[in-house]
């Protein structure tokens, strides 16, 4: 097996959901943030996140990453702009934009089943959530 | 047909690595506290870390007291060739792991005695990649990069660019025989780091390793006063 960093990142994300997760409710599904600066390959995460979570609480959960892109610094017009790519002319004709982007790489949500009595109360008029 | 189920989204936000993060940071706290200045030494396979580590110990005996921690797969063969020059290493087999993360540092280090030791290496795991996202409780990053990995490198690996206090580039001597622009791969460096140190060193020739150990020294200096570059 290819060995990546996805791995590691995916195997830390498991047992950090675990964690968070309230007992007994099933995690539908897992979102995460990612700043272009890790260069986290999406396909190898998502493929990294079924093999970690086979077998396990998490099995079947989807992942959903929101991949943040470069900002783009042009040094002689100013403008800044995103791009999926690191290296890219300005319009103006500038070859050399400055690149930056964050490091960030969050666990930002995971969207998880009502409990039975909650979805019962929700059923049948009550107010979902109510203690 | 059954209900759909009713499901909550929970908001969290929280680093993914945060666990090994803390463990860096306790890492961190224990090394600033022995006033042991520690490199996280990253470079791809072949790019001549362990060489570079060989002749930077070789040219420390008598002057600093260093200690090594490395990285590999799968062999001892890089340890056994440090513990030459160093009594004090500690081979970190990694396994399948293509990186190093900071347990394992927190680890090895129990298996050394650092009384004295001034400054500690970390050869990372051959990879350009994975070893950069995980914080080891180092003070500083290395990105070692090589003539012969041609000049796209830095380019190609924006992290450890972005993240390293020092550029090496190493096996300067085979510069007339291979056609590296040296120009645009310090291009690539500065628009990613505007101020990151590059210093071209040759482990074989011996050339550029006074500069590297004149940054060594400094940067320890600095470190050891509570100072930022």
């Amino acid at each position: 097996m290819l060995v990546v960093h996805e791995f590691s990142i995916a195997e830390a994300l498991a047992t950090q959901v675990l964690r968070h997760a309230p007992p007994g409710r099933r995690v539908r599904e897992v979102e995460i943030r990612v700043g272009a600066m890790r260069g986290l390959e999406p396909d190898a995460m998502q493929m990294c996140w079924d093999a970690v979570t086979h077998e396990t609480a998490l099995a079947g959960s989807v992942l959903v990453m929101d991949m943040r892109p470069w900002s783009l610094a042009c040094p002689a017009c100013g403008r800044v702009w995103e791009s999926p790519v690191l290296f890219a002319e300005c319009s103006c004709g500038e070859v050399s934009p400055r690149p930056t982007a964050g490091d960030e790489l969050d666990l930002v949500s995971m969207t998880v089943d009502e409990d039975d009595d909650e979805a019962a109360a929700t059923a049948t008029g009550g107010e979902a959530g109510a203690s | 047909m059954s209900e759909p189920v009713k499901t909550t989204r929970i908001p969290i936000v929280e680093r993914v690595l945060e666990a090994n993060d803390q463990l860096a940071e306790a890492v961190r706290a224990d090394l600033e506290r022995r006033g042991i200045f520690a490199i996280d030494l990253i470079g791809a396979p072949g790019s001549g870390k362990t060489a570079l580590l060989e002749a930077t110990l070789r040219a420390l005996k008598g002057r600093r007291r260093p200690a090594v921690l490395v990285g590999d797969l799968a062999t001892r063969r890089d340890g056994d060739r440090l513990a030459r020059w160093c009594d004090r290493v500690v081979q970190i087999s990694t396994g399948e792991g293509c990186h190093l993360e900071a347990g394992q540092v927190r680890d090895a280090l129990t298996q050394l005695d650092l009384e004295g030791v001034d400054v500690l290496f970390i050869e990372n795991v051959g990879n350009l990649i994975c070893p950069v996202g995980f914080d080891l409780g180092q003070t500083v990053k290395v990105g070692l990069f090589s003539l012969t990995e041609g000049d796209d490198k830095a380019a190609k690996h924006p992290y450890l660019v972005t993240a390293a206090d020092l550029i090496l580039l190493n096996k300067i001597d085979l510069a007339p025989h291979l056609s590296f622009d040296r120009g645009g791969f310090e291009a690539d460096v500065r628009l990613l780091n505007a101020n990151v140190p590059i210093l071209a060193v040759s482990a074989t020739s011996g050339q550029g390793l006074d500069e590297w150990l004149a940054w060594i020294d400094g940067r320890s200096k600095m470190a050891n006063s509570g100072a930022t570059p």
